[in-house]
């Protein structure tokens, strides 16, 4: 029911009234972050590329792997996240009509932490002390300062989160009885799987710093491992709901159809924070020391993930197609046709979702027990992550710009930026089924990951790689246009563009939808029935780690 | 808000058919398949 504009503006006067303009600048904050990271990590990224062609080498005082280890930290944690948080926090102020007071504080305070964070683990990776890549497992040791850092960055996520907890809390109070707006309950979902993947992490890391001090001899290298992982794991998810949470809510409004169930939306949601920690052993298949049991266990968790993913596909294929016929698609796909292609904020993360498709197959590929030994530690996997993280979430991030950056500056996006925006899109496209193509072929052939260009004494088997990673480097040549271009598009539109008032897409539900009950609000119960499923997968292998303790490793430099 | 909409029997039965979306989730199914099975079929033949 549609309540008078008198009661709207009372009760929420600033979803009536626009963007917060205090909520706004953390916003911006967090997304000129996270696009400057973007391009200092996409740089790094061609530089690999081209060094493992064998195209490039670098100068004495740079190593291959001082490279990569700053890659991956600064794109899969510092830019998701802050993109995340700038993001979710726009999108949470929208719906729940303004941040408190309080809050915004936390998210500055996050700010600074992360921006500290980033600082120390960058100088120590330039100064050669952290070459240690970004899953930092032991015995390999990095220096203190490293680690330090990385308290540092999960501190600063922490207190984002618990603004958004507090905040949520608040919103609670004063309306007894609703269901919460669908962003700001992705928004909740995200927070709440990212504070409680983070724990493990955190633990492992505060074991780390005595460690590579000096103080703590050795480490037991086997709890390590999956304490990273419930985290890494966990990571994954994180970004699949936030992909999720614009694919939801804002696609159905931008293509002119509506919400095919704001109920699924929740139950996919509540789904994957109840069962996505207890997944991390499939990045341990071949490790030693983890019974059959508990490994399959793990495997099956990690698969039923697919369930609320495969729930996600059917929605949105049905949100496309109800949207498409209205505007007059007949038969079986005409509906297809008559979707927005034109419209950068569709096609972006409508190419994301579809690469999520080859994606998706090639994680149950990964997470199938022997078959992870066709793929484990070569370029396939390095294909993997960059369809399913570097399309499905970025790409839909970067679509997601081209709505959130104009409202959040009080900009409009020009009939020409769109323009740019398409082309970008492409670029990413094709630059990925380059790039990421030649990976995962290459990866079949055995080409291992993480490798500095080497023919291994002109092996013929190495050899036959070459032309591959030839190919690899020319998608990744694309691919740093790429970035440039979005680079250029947010600041453009966040700074330069007309100015003027844009809308932030909320979709609506269909006029007969049923109501959303409201038990989908239970956080304490979710939480709860996380605990447990994490405490059955973890608890048994972790003590059998330390009961059953092989010795520990001392801190091991190699480089 | 919930808008009205005026809709026509006929049209009506076009507008919300999901037959395209079944299709387009068996595709999905079939995709997931194929590949699984190629890269089963190269572990079977390294083993
Ligand atoms: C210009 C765009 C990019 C290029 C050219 C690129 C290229 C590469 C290459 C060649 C590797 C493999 C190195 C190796 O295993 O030896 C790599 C690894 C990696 N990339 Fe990218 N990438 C790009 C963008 C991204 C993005 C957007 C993300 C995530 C948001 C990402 C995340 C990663 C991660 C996590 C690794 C693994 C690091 C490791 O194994 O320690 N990349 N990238
Ligand atoms: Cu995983």
């Amino acid at each position: 029911m549609a309540k008078p504009l008198k009661d709207i503006i009372r009760d929420d006067p600033k979803k009536t009234l626009g963007v917060t303009p205090e909520d706004a600048k953390i916003s911006k904050a967090y997304l000129s972050v996270a696009f400057i990271t973007l391009l200092v990590g996409g740089l790094l990224g061609l530089v690999q590329g081209l060094e493992r062609a064998g195209l490039l080498e670098l100068p004495a005082w740079l190593n291959y792997y001082q490279v990569l280890t700053a890659h991956g930290i600064l794109l899969i944690l510092i830019f998701t996240a802050a993109f995340s948080i700038g993001y979710l926090y726009a999108g949470f102020s929208h719906t729940i009509g303004g941040l408190l007071p309080k809050v915004r504080k936390m998210a500055w305070a996050g700010f600074s932490l992360i921006l500290v964070g980033v600082a120390l683990v960058v100088a120590t990776i330039l100064m050669n002390e952290a070459s240690v890549l970004y899953t930092f497992y032991p015995p390999l040791a990095a220096s203190p300062v490293f680690y330090i850092g990385l308290v540092f960055v999960v501190l600063g996520i922490w207190s984002c989160a618990l603004g958004v907890f507090i905040n949520y809390h608040h919103w609670r109070k004063n309306h007894r009885g609703e269901v919460t707006p669908l962003f700001a309950f992705f928004t909740m979902g995200v927070f709440i799987l990212w504070f409680f993947g983070s724990l493990g992490v955190t633990i492992e890391v505060l074991t780390l710093i005595p460690w590579s001090m000096g103080w703590k001899e050795t480490i037991n290298v086997m709890v390590s491992r999956t304490l990273f992982w419930s985290f890494g794991h966990t990571l994954v998810n994180v970004w699949y709901i936030i992909a999720t949470s614009a694919w939801y809510v804002t696609i159905p409004k931008i293509i002119g159809g509506k919400i095919f169930s704001d109920k699924l939306a929740r139950v996919v949601v509540i789904m994957l924070v109840i069962l996505n920690i207890p997944g991390g052993f499939h990045h341990q298949i071949i490790d030693p020391g983890i019974s059959e049991t508990v490994k399959f266990l793990h495997v099956f968790m990690s698969v039923s993930i697919a369930f609320p993913s495969l729930m996600t596909a059917f929605a949105m294929f049905a949100v496309f197609e109800r949207a498409g016929r209205k505007k007059g698609g007949k038969g079986l796909f005409g509906w297809f046709t008559k979707l927005p292609w034109g419209d950068v904020r569709f096609l972006a993360p409508m190419v994301a979702m579809i690469a999520f498709i080859p994606g998706g197959a090639g994680g149950l590929i990964n997470t199938s027990n022997q078959m992870n030994q066709v793929i484990h530690n070569t370029m396939w996997v390095v294909g993997h992550f960059h369809i399913t993280v570097g399309v499905t979430a970025v790409l839909t991030f970067f679509g997601i710009c081209y709505w959130l950056v104009p409202y959040i500056s009080k900009r409009q996006l020009t009939p020409q930026m769109n323009k740019l925006g398409i082309i970008q899109t492409i670029v990413w496209t094709v630059g990925m089924i380059l790039m990421s193509g030649s990976q995962h072929m290459v990866g079949l052939l055995g080409d291992p990951r993480r490798t500095s260009y080497t023919t291994y004494g002109d092996h013929e088997t190495a050899l036959g790689w070459i032309p591959y990673e030839y190919v690899m480097a020319f998608g990744a040549t694309l691919l740093l246009l790429g970035i440039i271009i979005q680079v250029y598009a947010v600041f453009n539109m966040m700074f330069l563009a007309t100015k003027g008032e844009s809308e932030f897409p909320i979709g609506e539900v269909e006029i007969n939808a049923e109501n959303t009950p409201l038990w989908t609000e239970r956080w304490s119960l979710w939480i709860i029935l996380l605990l447990m499923v994490v405490a059955m997968a973890y608890v048994v292998p972790i003590v059998d780690f330390v009961v059953n303790a092989p010795p520990g490793s001392p801190p091991i430099k190699t480089w | 808000m919930r808008e009205a909409q005026e809709i026509t029997p006929k049209n009506k039965e076009n507008d919300k058919s999901l037959k395209g979306t079944f299709a387009s989730v068996l595709v999905v199914a079939a995709i997931i398949v194929v590949m699984w099975a190629g890269v089963f079929l190269i572990y079977m033949d390294r083993v």
